[in-house]
């Protein structure tokens, strides 16, 4: 325990001295060379920060209010995404007819990137929630299923067969072995959908959006406002690294029987 | 041991493509009788099992047990892989207590059931393990206490000490024997070990090389408990090593 505690210690030190690096040479950048003339200094940026905490970005919202939009958007898209991509890439693993039938379709719908959605969900949707919606759901939905398909196809059929000698119906077998046998594959699917997610939620408010933290950079690029395009991308990272941290408690609640020791 | 028929085969057969397996296989297996099987490397034990037991659909024949066509969804069947097969995302005790849990054994008689099994070998200290946590010897004891948990009409058991260490082996024979003799359970249990098969059985099935047939049917009424060091013993496993040896 101590020995973990010291490698955690360890390890953050040196993250924490990585990070201070950086502002430092970009501090030094920015007073010292002309990358002033085109960057804030981080002291900039996180007063700016702090501002936008409580004052608006645009008319009304605040930071943490633009965020709260794009996170709207992202939850609602990815969470439909999970669902069809869970039901589809088990269906798909599981079902012969359904593979036969479903797979050279999402082979071919599968290479598309998300932002050349964009153009067609405008011009099917509109430029309302409704097309953003469907844009980060489009960038979610492939790489769920493409993991789920992973799994449900590797499911060990011996473990079908204890299931079944041990009296199991299909309706059992399927939710005891083949659900959780797919759980790791679906949580690798999803850490992934959530990123592509979380980045299709800015392309789509970057193209037309009046509120969102993809918002926010377009109208600082706009405006010229180098210090507002920053903020929106540090906290873009920030929402992002919470969003794979919580990510992975979930999937570490959820799959104890895969960390090993105790 | 009873008269009364448990096991009926008859003339299973079972080819994968153009290569023919199992011909027309036909035999008995008495209720409450251990019967081993013992047959050369790659003669087709692993799928005589899994025929058995309709986990491979076949050719041809008709299997049953107890009088009726084998299904273990109505019958209480147990099946030792020879891999190992636990369930990876639940604890030792949960393993253990799957098949009870499938067949609505109430809970009290469950948690009986699951706490002497898991007794018996020696997995008590490790209900709430996961098999990951677990060592080879240890992952193999978890299904067998989950075959044995559901006290089946008939047990089938595919090598299922391979992978063990001996002191365990003979421990978890001794284990069977002893589960076998008190639950009435009828046991079919194939095994490449001439002398596991001698130790345990009521009667030897020795298999031929593919496409494979029954080329004898021994019965052993050796006294137990059985020395491996006793004459009769001796005669009898050198006796089958004879009828296996295909050199």
């Amino acid at each position: 325990m101590k020995i973990k505690l010291k490698e955690m210690g360890n390890s953050l030190f040196f993250s924490l001295i990585g990070i201070a690096a950086i502002l430092i040479l970009w501090t030094l950048g920015v007073k010292f060379t002309s990358v002033g003339l085109l960057l804030p200094t981080p002291l900039e940026v996180l007063q700016r920060m702090a501002y936008t905490f409580s004052n608006a970005i645009g008319r009304e919202l605040t930071l943490p209010m633009h965020l709260a939009v794009s996170l709207r958007r992202v939850v609602i898209g990815f969470s439909l995404a999970s669902v069809c991509g869970v039901v589809l890439g088990i269906a798909m693993g599981r079902f012969r007819m359904v593979e036969a039938v479903c797979k050279p379709l999402f082979e071919l719908v599968r290479p598309i990137p998300s932002v050349a959605w964009i153009p067609l969900a405008i011009v099917w949707f509109g430029i309302g929630e409704t097309a953003k919606t469907f844009i980060i759901f489009m960038a979610g939905f492939v790489n769920i299923v493409v993991n789920t398909y992973a799994g449900a196809k590797q499911v060990d059929e011996n473990m079908l067969g204890v299931a079944y000698m041990l009296g199991a119906n299909e309706i059992q077998a399927f939710f005891h072995v083949v659900i959780p046998s797919c759980v790791p594959y679906i949580f690798a699917g999803m850490q992934v959908g959530l990123s592509t997610c979380w980045m299709a939620v800015l392309a789509a408010e970057m193209v037309s959006s009046t509120e969102g933290i993809g918002w926010t950079i377009t109208a600082g690029q706009e405006n010229g406002d180098m210090t507002q395009i920053f903020v929106g991308i540090i906290a873009i990272a920030v929402v992002g690294l919470l969003l794979a941290v919580l990510m992975r408690w979930a999937e570490r609640v959820l799959c104890r029987w895969r960390v090993r020791g105790k | 041991m009873s008269e009364e028929v448990m096991v009926s085969v008859k003339n299973l057969t079972k080819s994968f493509g153009d290569l023919l397996v199992l011909d027309d296989i036909s035999f008995d297996v008495k209720k409450h009788e251990f019967l081993c099987i013992v047959g050369p490397t790659g003669c087709g034990k692993t799928t005589f099992l899994n025929s058995l037991t309709k986990l491979y659909d076949i050719d041809r024949g008709a299997i049953t047990l107890g009088g009726q066509p084998i299904d273990p969804k109505k019958q209480n069947i147990a099946y030792i892989f020879q891999e190992y097969s636990t369930m990876e995302w639940l604890t030792v005790e949960e393993n253990i207590s799957y098949g009870l849990r499938i067949k609505h054994v109430d809970k009290q008689t469950a948690r009986q059931r699951v706490d002497h099994v898991m007794n018996i070998v020696g997995l008590s200290k490790y209900a709430n393990y996961y098999p990951r946590q677990l060592s080879a010897s240890m992952l193999q004891r978890v299904v067998i206490a989950r075959a044995f948990a559901v006290e089946p009409e008939l047990l089938l058991m595919d090598e299922p000490y391979g992978q063990l260490d001996l002191q365990l082996k003979y421990h978890l024979e001794d284990e069977l024997i002893n589960l076998w003799q008190t639950t009435g359970t009828t046991v079919i249990f194939i095994t490449h070990n001439i002398e596991e098969a001698v130790y345990l059985s009521d009667r030897i099935l020795v298999l031929t090389n593919k496409p494979t047939k029954i080329k004898q049917s021994l019965t052993n009424d050796l006294p137990r408990p059985r020395k491996v060091s006793a004459p009769d013993f001796i005669k009898l496993r050198n006796e089958v090593t004879d009828l296996i040896k295909w050199w």
